[in-house]
């Protein structure tokens, strides 16, 4: 019997990380075009959840007629679309007007708080503060117990079915394969960097910076070879082993955000209106002087990070099985040291900060025994320490 | 339940969240700092006076302490037991302010948005230490053995029935007399609008307070909440309970507090304070150390939070680490903006508009399956005020105090900061 160990924690820290990413994408979008540190994006996440909820599972909402439930994934994008236009409701009713008068950091941070108090207390009101969960079906963990033996790794899933352990596979690799696997990953990341990357000047703007694709490449090598090239057990009789729990949920939560990352991504560095939105988050006057519509672009910003809190609500909601109007909130201070962490100025930033964030409390809580209800507390430390050497964050202030 | 004792319950409160306030105000109003941890330091007060006050090795309690020091100072009497209760309040003000300077040491040289996330995160990091760590203070179970000052004194009376309704009946009179007073001179000095405002809240409250009563309840209600201070059911003669005597308790210590704030503010020293919040670099220049001035004021801040985490434990009579939520930082921000940001008086009219609206709206009948929803109504409705006076009214109701040693303005005609 192998127990989970150092690499499940990894792993279960990069799915923490993807839901903060989640967050951390919407956050450090507004921090950077809007300039505000908005408290209240913890909350939207809580509003995206529910909003989700009323399509899936209406029933659980006590003022709504049960009038049946679509699809879990039909649900999210109806209620990451009505998030878009509460979105658009607070910027054109509270947010446009600050700005207007232009108020100063503090300020907006109060009248987030404010938002924040709204928000939260509107889910409150409409649903009360009991535990409920999405209509979805139920998940079945798959363990992948990676065994070292003399003769290569063997790997063996088991899944418990009606109670029952059952062995659903059985393969192995032998140490050469091991060896050239990594080679070739190696060889393949290098291969994608040393292609794709140009010869730089300060107008060079990269869809995806070289080194991240060479990176993604290797990953994507092992994991293609891992898929494909099964060969028999190589023995059970092992030295080292650890197990790693793997669900639907945690491949599609990584997939949505790396998805939610990258098309964010194009939409900045490709499209019309991103030019216009890196432009107004480096100098909003210098844009408006060139003919950007600042007030669009804001109001794009809000939208498009109300549908990022909504989608990593859903997310959330999910991953936890149940929703509680505090869930946003308890999420608020990891994100915003994710974004802190990463800088605020660009969506592979927060992603990497979440990632860096999600690790620490995962592999942190693993590595101090003890330590499970200080998850929190751990990001912290790692963001206060890094502050206390780089009072701006790691890449500063951009 | 006499309105009189529901105002006293009302006003215990407002006066120990003022106290709260002005710490707060100390910070944000006037030094320009946001803490948005400032909770930490009102349950660090309350905590380290409780254990420092209570007697040592209670039933059910698995912490540190206790170190029983009005019984200490029992030996001299009712006062020294007092003073050993102050003693304890005087050790949770300095723990306050000491783990105040250990956070600000760090977090003071960020810039303002990460200072006020950071603050969050530490004063989270701290509510979940005394959660978790049960051998520090009991975890999640709380102390429920709060010692209670000069407890076993009251009911204090004189000794009859009659000449206990008239002492304090004359000293409950007094204190209406003095408030009137107040009032009129309050309302001589407003401009128009304030004397309006004045007009119609003043004779609604009088309303509320004396002739509603009498309509339903008929003299004996009339009698109870004319003479406040006077309980006819405390005891067999009558007399002063002990909820009468925390609030009085409650007010000094405002009072304390308010002065020394506003000594501190109208001195050379709270000058380079607000020059610090308007513009950090013109002290600097001036020569001031900042960061030390800076370090000062977040102490004295916490310790007034530390003070008045005191006076909670005692009103409360229990504690627990789910009472210091987040929350009442951001609740104190909303007192503190809606009353007048650096306006001490302000900070008092804010948490009395605040703990109005939270606590006064119990004489809303909902059926009892409401209860979430009414408390998130007004919830909203706080938050929904707390935008419209950011944007109508930014300076608050109040508006910003006016100082005896203000910043010399543009036009030298002295005055507030307001430029």
């Amino acid at each position: 019997m192998v127990s989970a160990g150092l690499l499940d924690a990894t792993v279960q820290g990069l799915i923490t990380g993807a839901v903060i990413a989640g967050g951390a994408l919407g956050l450090s979008l507004i921090y950077d075009i809007a300039e505000v540190p908005n408290f209240a994006h913890g909350d939207m996440i809580t509003v995206g959840a529910y909003l989700a909820l009323v399509f899936n599972n209406p029933a659980a909402i006590p003022f709504l007629p049960a009038f049946g439930s679509v699809p879990f994934a039909l649900a999210a994008v109806l209620g990451v679309a009505l998030a878009g236009g509460l979105g658009a409701a607070y910027e054109l009713a509270i947010f446009r007007k600050f700005r207007h008068r232009d108020a100063d950091l503090i300020t907006m941070v109060i009248v987030s708080l404010g938002l924040a108090l709204v928000l939260r207390n509107a889910v409150l009101f409409l649903v009360g503060s009991k535990n409920i969960q999405y209509r979805t079906q139920s998940v079945v963990t798959t363990d992948f117990d990676f065994l070292l033996t003399r003769g290569g790794v063997t790997v063996v899933t088991t899944q418990r079915r009606a109670g029952e352990l059952v062995t659903t596979g059985e393969w192995g690799y032998p140490w050469w394969l091991v060896v050239a696997g990594l080679l070739a990953a190696v060889g393949v990341g290098y291969a994608i960097f040393a292609l794709y990357r140009e010869e730089e000047d300060f107008t060079t703007v990269y869809l995806v910076p070289p080194r991240i694709l060479g990176a993604a490449g290797s990953v994507a090598t092992v994991l293609l070879v891992g898929a494909f090239v099964r060969l028999g057990p190589q023995g059970t009789d092992y030295v080292l082993g650890t197990r790693i729990g793997l669900n639907v949920k945690h491949i599609t939560i990584l997939a949505v955000v790396v998805a939610a990352m990258f098309v964010l991504n194009v939409l900045l560095k490709t499209t019309d209106l991103g030019r216009a939105m890196r432009a107004t988050a480096d100098n909003t006057d210098l844009a408006e002087v060139r003919g950007v519509d600042a007030d669009r672009v804001q109001l794009v910003v809000w939208v498009v990070a109300a549908m990022l809190a909504a989608l990593a609500g859903i997310l959330t909601g999910w991953f936890a099985t149940n929703l509680t109007p505090n869930m946003g909130f308890a999420l608020l201070l990891p994100i915003f040291a994710a974004v802190i962490l990463g800088g605020i100025s660009s969506p592979y930033g927060a992603v990497a900060g979440a990632m860096i964030i999600g690790l620490s409390m995962d592999v942190g809580v693993y590595l101090i025994p003890g330590s499970s209800t200080y998850r929190v507390a751990i990001a912290f430390v790692i963001l206060i320490g890094v502050l206390l050497v780089r009072p701006d964050g790691i890449w500063g202030d951009v | 339940m006499a309105v009189a004792d529901f105002v006293i319950t009302l006003l215990t409160f407002v006066a120990i969240y003022s106290l709260f306030g002005l710490g707060l105000n100390l910070k944000f109003g006037f030094t320009g700092l946001i803490d948005f941890g400032h909770v930490a330091y009102f349950m660090i007060g309350a905590y380290v006076t409780v254990v420092l006050t209570m007697p040592a090795g209670p039933a059910g309690y698995g912490g540190i302490g206790g170190f029983a020091l009005p019984a200490l100072f029992g030996a001299l009497g009712p006062l020294g037991s007092f003073l050993g209760w102050v003693l304890g309040v005087a050790g949770g003000m300095a723990a306050a302010a000491l783990v105040s300077l250990a956070v600000g040491i760090p977090t003071l040289r960020l810039r303002e948005d990460y200072l006020a996330i950071t603050a969050l995160g530490i004063a989270t990091i701290l509510t979940t230490v005394v959660n978790d760590e049960e051998w520090l203070f009991n975890g999640p179970f709380g102390i429920n053995t709060v010692h209670a000052p000069l407890r076993d004194v009251f009911p204090v009376g004189l000794g009859d029935f009659t000449l206990n309704m008239a002492v304090f009946g004359v000293l409950s009179l007094a204190a209406f007399g003095l408030l009137g007073y107040w009032i009129a001179r309050v309302f001589r000095r407003r401009g128009r609008r304030g004397r309006a405002v004045l007009g119609v809240l003043v004779p609604l409250v009088a309303v509320w307070y004396f002739v509603l009563p009498t309509l339903s309840g008929g003299t004996v209600e009339l009698t109870r909440n004319a003479l406040w201070l006077f309980d006819p059911t405390a005891g067999p003669e009558g007399g002063m309970d002990y909820d009468r005597f925390v609030l009085l308790l409650s007010l000094a210590a405002l009072a304390g507090g308010y002065w020394l704030v506003e000594r501190t503010i109208n001195s050379p020293y709270g000058r380079v304070l607000r020059a610090i919040r308007e513009d950090e670099d013109v002290p600097r220049a001036l020569g001031k150390e900042t960061f030390r001035y800076k370090i000062q004021a977040l102490m004295l801040g916490s310790a007034l939070a530390g003070a008045a985490g005191a006076l909670w434990a005692i009103n409360i009579g229990f504690i627990a680490p789910d009472q210091f939520a987040a929350t009442i930082t951001f609740y104190a921000f909303t007192a503190v903006i809606v009353g007048g940001t650096a306006n001490n008086r302000g900070v008092i009219l804010g948490t009395a508009f605040f703990w109005g609206v939270r606590n006064g709206t119990r004489f809303i009948d909902v059926p009892s399956q409401y209860s979430i929803q009414l408390a998130a109504a007004r919830l909203m409705l706080i938050g929904v005020v707390l935008m419209l006076v950011l944007y109508y009214r930014p300076e608050g109701l109040l508006g910003e105090q006016e100082y005896e040693i203000p910043l010399p303005s543009r036009d030298g005609s002295g005055g507030t900061d307001d430029v």
